[in-house]
């Protein structure tokens, strides 16, 4: 997977939108073209979108909502108060975010706004229209696994996997912006997420060995044969 | 007997579980994220009065309410609820947003009756009853073994201390609840549970179905921790709504009602004095105990403590003991059983004991602890331990670390059982195009029994686990035990060797291949033909026992000047038996000690006693260990194949706390006798903390 | 939560036009809909200001920087020029709750967010602060409250932003009336000092626009301590803000937060550090003054050993 290269060279501290390109760059590294198109309509409609919506008052009835997630447009009909999060698991289908708390304070529904990780559960659908969404489906569409993904698989950085997709897409954001980040930055960026079956020193080892750093990858225990 | 191959391929290697990728990926489906056409969502309506008799419930608005499809009241008529969060009434509707505007318009009418939520309080003789047939506080039931008072004459060391640990609870990241779809044909509920065949009866008992017109799947589910045996009150309201609105339900609890009505591990108010002869050996002990169970310690009255009695003097063999337990109800939830119950508890108190008489004495606490231990592989784990730990070189005198910010070490222990059920059923269908399904009526609670069991199946048949496709969370497979006492890995790993060694023989003899495994498996399987060859077994005498033990270091800095404490390493010396795959053994150790930094360090159930409501029904004040309150974590786990395989997952969770708090004291040389340890407990322990006036108890 | 209308609003003055009279702005969300969800707060409509783009920029100066009022948390703490003129502020927006919520949570609403006291936040208790008739937390567990008030609710500013900047001598820009208004930082909040039910000075409508930091303070120092080391709300938090010449203080500022509904200031304080060395003594010298009148509820005395220090190491940190 070359798509953390590609996209090392972004300047987001500089936007807090990531550029159009970069955005397109990025889903062309996860082997999907179709995508990237799709990602270029979305821009398009969505201008329209914000343009149609800008002043008017909406609700509080179901009103229509179009989300762009994983690249794909989704139009539908939600009222405002509606989350983000149960929008994408109770009207599109996409169960990865897990909902954990619904107060931002679990992490279980991180997913990313326009390539930043944000909790799924305080932000309404409705507001979220005209960013691009990723969720844990999209990272990996065609079912192979990212170097995160598999960083985690590999180091066994997941119990009951309720937590799991929150971290992956916490880690992943990082890397994104961090591409080689030290523990302490791990650490940082995963705060915000709740892991109660204890994976934490598992998580921070899968984030360093996805952004190439194998020195963590040693195992600290040891099994004495004991008879 | 039937043992496991000397010479293993794939047992004790590291192996990634096999649903890894799923987890990750977000494609594994979890009891919460069922998707049926049709689906509707539920929610619960529940007490706002820690106490009161409810006068009738009316849901004739809320069933009219836009998008409402089914209303249900938990019981008919009259009654009296006696907690806040005790659930009433619960309708079905089209989204969340519906559910909630019917819940508003529910009428209740109640007359609130005086409540006590905190347990100093419900002890005194007229304190508002929780059950009115008995008093909060029933007398304690004594044992006694030996001469308690005269052998005090005959000690060197005597020390005396009170241990307080604070209501827990479990928070698994799933919380309760599941999917209920009721058809003619019976019921389907996709629940999360630590046990699909408990949830199964205890459904059709609820619901008065046959157990064969009920059917639980739970593929995935996201932590139980002791919680999730039974279906609950929202699993068998879940299943109503289901019938009454003819489509099915998901209902699932939010994280306010996951602090309120599912589970909690009981406090403690330990009151110990402890005797010891000159050369450490320890002679009496006295012990005072009570707890809460919530609402449940006054149901248990009549016999034990719902949960809150201790088994004590721990690990310790002690000739002349006194202990005296009860337990105290309050009006709050009920306590479920939470990672070993009760042995955390005890191990905290009786610990910190140990180590205030390993001052007394003038011993080092290890060598104290040596010296008691009747365990013999726990004496060997302590001297493994303090040499990888470098005890002798960190231990000192209590409080002699140089400040502000003064380090510690302490060490404590655990013992547990860890056996297999033997009434484990299991199946394997071997297909003729070689792929190879393991069926068992287990559910994994995040232990990784699908990796055991295609580790066991692999080793068997001379495969890789990757080849094995390991069905587990239906109550159509064969039946196996709920995943609680740490007895899955036990239960599972014989049956999945008993099943596949027959299916190997049966393959062989049908096929007459001398050696159907490895390289010859393939075409061994394509002659059975048209037909796969499915062989069922059961749990294997020989392959698992039960006893371990387990102890671990803790290295702590506090800070003298804020009171906070971090915990800077965690050691783990653990037996557990044979070592079925080390990568998801140590996780579940990981798991264990970060539990116990919560325990140790941020975790109380808050309750007001002037409302009677939970406090800190959230995330945000009800605090778990984060990745940032992490420690090295340095595991040493003592492989003993020939003693088979022993459940892993609540020993290490024991010592973590009581070895913490020893770290703490050593550090600052006084006892914070009382969990969790928050700065403001440090502080007030350093004297720093100006005294306004006196508790308002 | 309970139905309401959805707007955006394009400009400023269409904002707080289309705000009417029981509506709430909406930037990032993290207080609001919590508060929503938990039935505290009302709202017939929520105004997204998102899209109003003169409130994005940081815009630095030779006197003095300007932050809008929607720049997220995460920009803060991530802009590396303001890290240099401003490491208090930086410290502190650091420590505000997760990267999640850093991403979205802007300088406006973490300045307006209202007080994390478990009572005022349980959807099942009405407190004063939510018109009820009593402060709970009075004779409840008052573990973290305050140990000033000017009223009868102890519950403390946990603003991490507020604190730093009221030792950055910041000004805050509101909208207001139809005009521009210029708030100090103790003029932001000295409503919640009197009144029980106020989180800060804002009234109905008014809407913070953006806060000017003056640069004359090169030195600047933010900590807090909580339970836990990470997402955790501060029990103490301690900014402090100075210009230093040859190891002595000047123009000094301390704020503190979490013990008082304002940024706790004393100018004694403030005035004493004028000119002093900066050392241990002078720096706990300052803490006796910070402390002084402090009242201490049944659980929260530990706060005054724990401030003591922190004031002590912000200020020593200044030096650094």
């Amino acid at each position: 997977m070359d798509w953390f290269a590609t996209n090392r060279t972004m300047k987001e501290s500089d936007n807090p939108s990531v550029s159009q390109l970069s955005r397109r760059e990025f889903f062309k590294g996860l082997g999907t073209t179709a995508l990237a198109a799709a990602t270029s309509q979305a821009q398009s409609v969505a201008q329209e979108l914000r343009k149609l919506q800008a002043e008017k008052v909406f609700g509080p009835g179901a009103v229509p909502v179009t989300l762009h997630v994983n690249g794909k447009i989704h139009r539908l009909e939600v009222e405002p108060r509606v989350t983000l999060l149960d929008a994408l698991r109770n009207h599109l289908g996409l169960t990865g975010s897990k909902e954990g708390c619904d107060r931002a304070s679990c992490g279980a529904c991180t997913v990313w706004l326009d390539g930043r990780a944000i909790y799924a559960c305080q932000k309404l659908a409705i507001d979220s229209q005209g960013h691009e969404i990723t969720t844990i489906e999209g990272l990996a569409p065609n079912g192979q696994l990212t170097p995160v993904q598999r960083a985690f698989v590999d180091r066994d950085a997941l119990q009951c996997g309720y937590c799991t997709p929150g971290f992956v897409m916490s880690v992943s954001a990082l890397l994104r912006k961090k591409p080689q980040p030290t523990p302490e930055e791990v650490i940082h960026a995963c705060a915000g997420n709740i892991c109660r079956c204890g994976t934490h020193p598992r998580i921070v080892e899968a984030a360093l060995i996805a952004a190439g750093r194998p020195a963590a990858s040693t195992p600290r225990t040891e099994v004495i044969s004991y008879g | 007997m039937a043992e496991w191959p000397t010479q293993p391929k794939v047992l004790g290697t590291r192996v990634p579980r096999v649903d890894g990728p799923a987890k990750v990926s977000g494609q594994a489906r979890y009891s919460s994220d069922i998707q049926l056409p049709g689906l509707l969502i539920g929610m619960i309506l529940r007490s706002r009065w820690p106490a009161a008799r409810i006068l009738r419930i009316n849901l004739d608005k809320a069933r009219k309410m836009p998008g409402i499809k089914a209303a249900v009241a938990v019981q008919e008529g009259p009654r009296i609820v006696r907690f806040y969060g005790e659930e009433l009434a619960a309708v079905a509707g089209v989204s969340r947003e519906a559910c909630e505007d019917a819940l508003r318009v529910i009428e209740v009418e109640a007359e609130p009756l005086p409540f006590v939520v905190r347990e100093e309080d419900a002890k005194k003789p007229d304190a508002p009853r929780v059950w009115e047939q008995a008093p909060n506080m029933p007398p304690p039931r004594v044992q006694e073994t030996g001469n308690v008072d005269a052998a005090w004459a005959e000690c060197a060391a005597i020390v005396e201390g009170f241990y307080t640990t604070s209501v827990q609870l479990h928070h698994p990241m799933e919380p309760h609840g599941g999917t209920a779809h009721w058809t003619e044909e019976g019921l389907t509920a996709w629940i999360s549970t630590q046990g699909i065949a408990s949830v199964r009866d205890g459904l059709a008992g609820a619901l008065r179905l046959e157990q064969s017109k009920v059917r639980v799947i739970t593929e995935y589910m996201g932590g139980g921790f002791g919680s999730k045996f039974g279906p609950g009150v929202e699993g068998i309201l879940a299943a109503r709504l289901s019938r009454e609105a003819g489509a099915p339900v998901r209902l699932m609890l939010s994280r306010f009602e996951e602090s309120l009505a599912v589970g909690n591990r009981p406090s403690s108010f330990q009151r110990i004095k402890l005797g010891a002869k000159a050369d450490g050996t320890l002679h009496v002990f006295d012990y005072e105990n009570y707890g809460t169970a919530g609402i449940g310690a006054g149901q248990a009255t009549e016999g034990g403590g719902g949960g809150a009695d201790l088994p004590m003097p721990y690990i310790y063999q002690v000739p002349n003991r006194r202990i005296k337990q009860t337990a105290v109800a309050v009006n709050a939830g009920s306590a479920r059983p939470f990672r070993a119950p009760g042995h955390p508890v005890a191990s905290f108190g009786m610990e910190s004991a140990m180590d205030e008489l390993a001052v007394k004495l003038g011993m080092d606490p290890l060598e104290l602890r040596i010296k008691n231990d009747p365990f013999e592989i726990r004496r060997r784990e302590y001297k493994i331990g303090a040499e990888r730990f470098g005890w002798k070189e960190k231990y000192r005198k209590p409080g002699t670390s140089p400040g502000p910010v003064k380090v510690g070490v302490g060490v404590a222990s655990a013992t547990w059982g860890g056996g297999g059920s033997r009434n484990t059923r299991g199946e394997v269908q071997i297909n003729p195009d070689g792929t190879v399904e393991v069926r068992l009526g287990v559910q994994d609670i995040g232990t990784g029994t699908r990796t055991v069991a295609a580790v066991v199946a692999a080793e068997v048949l001379g495969l890789k686990p990757e080849q094995i496709h390991v069905k587990i969370g239906d109550t159509l497979y064969p039946l196996g035990p709920g995943s609680g006492g740490s007895v899955t890995a036990p239960s599972v790993a014989p049956t999945v060797f008993d099943v596949c060694t027959r299916a190997l023989e049966e393959l062989q003899k049908q096929t007459g291949v001398s050696d159907a495994r490895g390289d010859n498996w393939k075409t061994a399987c394509k002659k059975l033909g048209v037909n796969p060859l499915t062989v069922q077994g059961r749990w294997r005498e020989g392959l698992s026992s039960s006893g371990v033990g387990g102890v671990q270091f803790a290295e702590v800095a506090v800070d003298t000047e804020t009171g906070l404490v971090t915990v800077k390493k965690i050691l783990v010396v653990q037996d557990c038996g044979l070592v079925v795959d080390p990568l998801t053994a140590e996780s579940q150790v990981n798991g264990g000690v970060i539990m116990g930094i919560g325990m140790a360090l941020y975790e109380e159930r808050v309750m007001d006693w002037q409302t009677g409501l939970v406090l800190n029904p959230n995330y945000e004040t009800y605090k778990l260990p984060s990745i940032a309150d992490v420690p090295e974590i340095d595991i040493i786990l003592l492989n003993m194949p020939e003693r088979g395989v022993i459940g892993l997952g609540e020993p290490v969770h024991i010592p973590t706390a009581a070895a913490i708090a020893n770290a703490v004291a050593n550090a600052i040389g006084v006892r914070v006798p009382s969990l969790p340890i928050t700065p403001r407990k440090v502080l007030t322990a350093l004297g720093q903390v100006p005294v306004r006036r006196s508790s308002a108890t | 939560m309970r139905p309401f209308e959805y707007v955006t609003a394009t400009s400023i003055e269409t904002a707080r036009q289309l705000l009417g009279a029981n509506g709430h702005y909406l930037a990032g969300g993290n207080d609001l809909l919590g508060r929503l969800k938990d039935d505290i707060t009302e709202a017939v409509r929520l105004v997204n200001i998102k899209g109003i783009g003169a409130l994005r920029h940081i815009e630095p100066g030779p006197d003095r920087w300007q932050i809008g009022a929607l720049v997220t948390i995460a920009e803060i703490e991530d802009h590396a020029e303001l890290r240099k003129i401003f490491p208090g502020l930086q410290q502190a927006a650091a420590e505000v709750g997760s990267q999640q919520i850093r991403n979205v949570a802007t300088l406006g609403g973490n300045l307006a967010q209202h007080s994390r006291c478990w009572y005022y936040r349980h959807r099942d208790i009405q407190c004063l602060k939510k018109r009820g008739r009593i402060c709970y937390a009075l004779e409840g567990d008052n573990r973290y409250h305050a140990l000033f008030t000017g009223n009868v609710c102890i519950s403390p500013v946990v603003s991490n932003l507020a604190i730093a900047l009221t030792a950055l001598d910041a000004t805050a820009v509101i909208w207001r009336d139809g005009q521009e208004r210029r708030l100090t930082m103790a003029e932001l909040y000295e409503l919640a000092w009197d009144n029980p039910t106020a989180h800060h000075s804002l009234r109905p409508g008014d809407l913070l626009l953006r806060v000017e930091i003056p640069t004359k303070r090169p030195r600047s120092a933010y900590l807090q301590v909580s339970e836990k080391h990470s997402f955790d709300w501060a029990l103490v938090s301690c900014a402090a803000a100075a210009r230093l010449e040859n190891g002595r203080i000047y123009d000094a500022r301390v704020a503190l937060g979490c013990i008082s509904p304002v940024p706790h200031q004393v100018a004694a304080a403030n005035q004493f550090l004028e000119g002093k060395p900066l050392e241990r003594d002078v720096a706990e010298k300052a803490a006796d003054l910070l402390l002084t009148g402090a009242e201490p509820h049944e659980h929260n005395a530990y706060k005054i050993p724990m401030a003591r220090a922190l004031i002590r190491r912000t200020l020593l940190q200044l030096g650094t």
